[in-house]
């Protein structure tokens, strides 16, 4: 056997190409497809969410709605809301759901609609209400979003994106985190045309209740007035055009030629919250 | 805030690997290719059984040579976005292809002055444990192992 050293005339074990040409078209191809994934479940979920009866749709909530469970020492204010609730759905706004009313505690004023029909209201919310007609409003506004089903909507998209990433991807790696975030936010400004919409059901039923419609704007003309970041935080930034808001709900008023009339104040269950925590 | 914060490090991370790791690849490659150039006369061949004689065989033993090469996060990022859509991963194939030829440079480099060395067999580890599972990373060493022979003088 006789040796013949020779050199290596090209590297046969690493494929020719650029790797940085490589990661643009990967990247653009990847950007690409989950933009039309995502379009194409946002349009799914649309067409899906008025069809999902309320019967199943508390079913997928009782995941959650466990958690729900309002603090020790609420339990007062939390029976005062669903009164309201309670009343409301009575006589004005009759929905497909059974509302259940919960108290956070936490100091952010904020409310939320949760499918299964939870409405959730902050305890800094109930402390910063100046009368029985905001509060009102407020509840009003968020049983509008379970009449449009908007809840659903949002949540819907998001949760799809995030489990198609969590199976691709792994359920903690990176990337699903940061996808994550970037969904929080598109949804957040997604969901406007909603709560103009829910603006209006909430002024509807307002009328309906007091027969006039005071009351209605005053917690968003409240906001800008208390630039605290802390305590407004999440509703302000869910909720960036409040001056719009307001200044629709009041051409709407002044259309259907409501009345004014006197604000009610707020019973004593709401005011006497416990003190400190 | 947080998502720019972590979409900051995130650049940074990847800009950095793609320079940094580029400029360390070309660099041990040219100094791969000097080696392989210098060491071309030592035969390190796959055959089990020398082509020769007992007795003309003066010394044997045993010669290894390993590597441990580290990719960049450019080359870890790249790959993830591979592993979505399939095809080759052209950028661990130059990590494993370096990491070879260095193991097998530096086992001739521990042959000293042999003659040949038979029976090369070449064995692959990733480094770094959970690490490389879960996604980190990936590190890889190369073990190169031989019998490196002697012969009597021809």
């Amino acid at each position: 056997m006789k040796f013949t050293p020779r050199e290596l005339a090209e590297n046969v074990n690493v494929s020719p190409g650029s790797p940085l040409k490589e990661l643009f078209k990967l990247a653009a191809a990847l950007l690409a497809l989950l933009g039309a994934v995502y379009l194409i479940l946002g349009l799914a979920v649309d067409w899906i969410a008025p069809r999902l009866s309320t019967g199943f749709e508390e079913k997928l909530a009782t995941a959650f709605s466990s958690r729900l469970r309002t603090k020790a020492g609420h339990e007062a204010s939390a029976q005062a809301v669903q009164g309201y609730l309670d009343e409301l759905q009575e006589h004005c706004g009759r929905l497909p759901y059974r509302l259940k009313a919960h108290v956070d505690s936490s100091r952010d004023a904020n409310a939320l609609a949760l499918p299964g029909g939870h409405i959730v209201v902050t305890r800094g919310l109930l402390e910063t209400v100046g009368s029985e007609n905001e509060l009102v409003f407020i509840l009003a506004h968020e049983m509008g979003h379970f009449a449009h089903r908007d809840h659903l909507r949002a949540a819907g998209r998001a949760l799809v994106m995030l489990m198609i990433s969590g199976l691709l991807f792994g359920a903690d790696s990176g990337i699903n985190e940061v996808l994550g975030q970037a969904l929080n936010i598109t949804e957040l400004s997604f969901s406007r045309r909603h709560e103009t919409s829910a603006d209006e059901f909430g002024l509807k039923v307002l009328v309906c209740h007091y027969g006039h419609a005071a009351g209605a704007a005053d917690f968003f003309r409240r906001i800008p007035a208390d630039r605290d970041p802390v305590r407004f935080g999440h509703y302000f930034s869910t909720h960036p055009e409040n001056e719009r808001r307001i200044a629709h709900i009041q051409r709407i008023v002044q259309e259907q030629r409501v009345e004014a009339g006197p604000l009610v104040p707020l019973p004593d269950a709401i005011r006497e919250l416990p003190t400190g925590r | 805030m947080e998502l720019a914060i972590k979409l900051i490090i995130f650049l940074v991370l990847v800009v950095t690997g793609y320079f940094a790791g580029s400029a360390a690849e070309k660099k041990h490659y040219r100094s791969i290719r000097e080696r392989e150039k210098a060491l071309l006369n030592l035969p390190a061949v796959t055959l089990k059984t020398p082509p020769y004689a007992n007795e003309e065989i003066a010394e044997s033993g045993l010669v290894c040579g390993s590597a441990v090469i580290s990719t960049d996060y450019f080359k870890f990022f790249l790959a993830s976005l591979r592993k979505f859509f399939g095809g080759r991963l052209r950028t661990y194939e130059s990590l494993l292809d370096r990491a070879r030829r260095e193991a097998l440079l530096r086992m001739k480099a521990a042959a000293g002055d042999a003659d040949i060395i038979v029976n090369v067999r070449l064995e692959t580890a990733p480094i770094g444990g959970k690490e490389n599972a879960k996604g980190g990373v990936m590190s890889v060493e190369v073990l190169a192992y031989g019998t490196a022979l002697k012969l009597k003088h021809r």
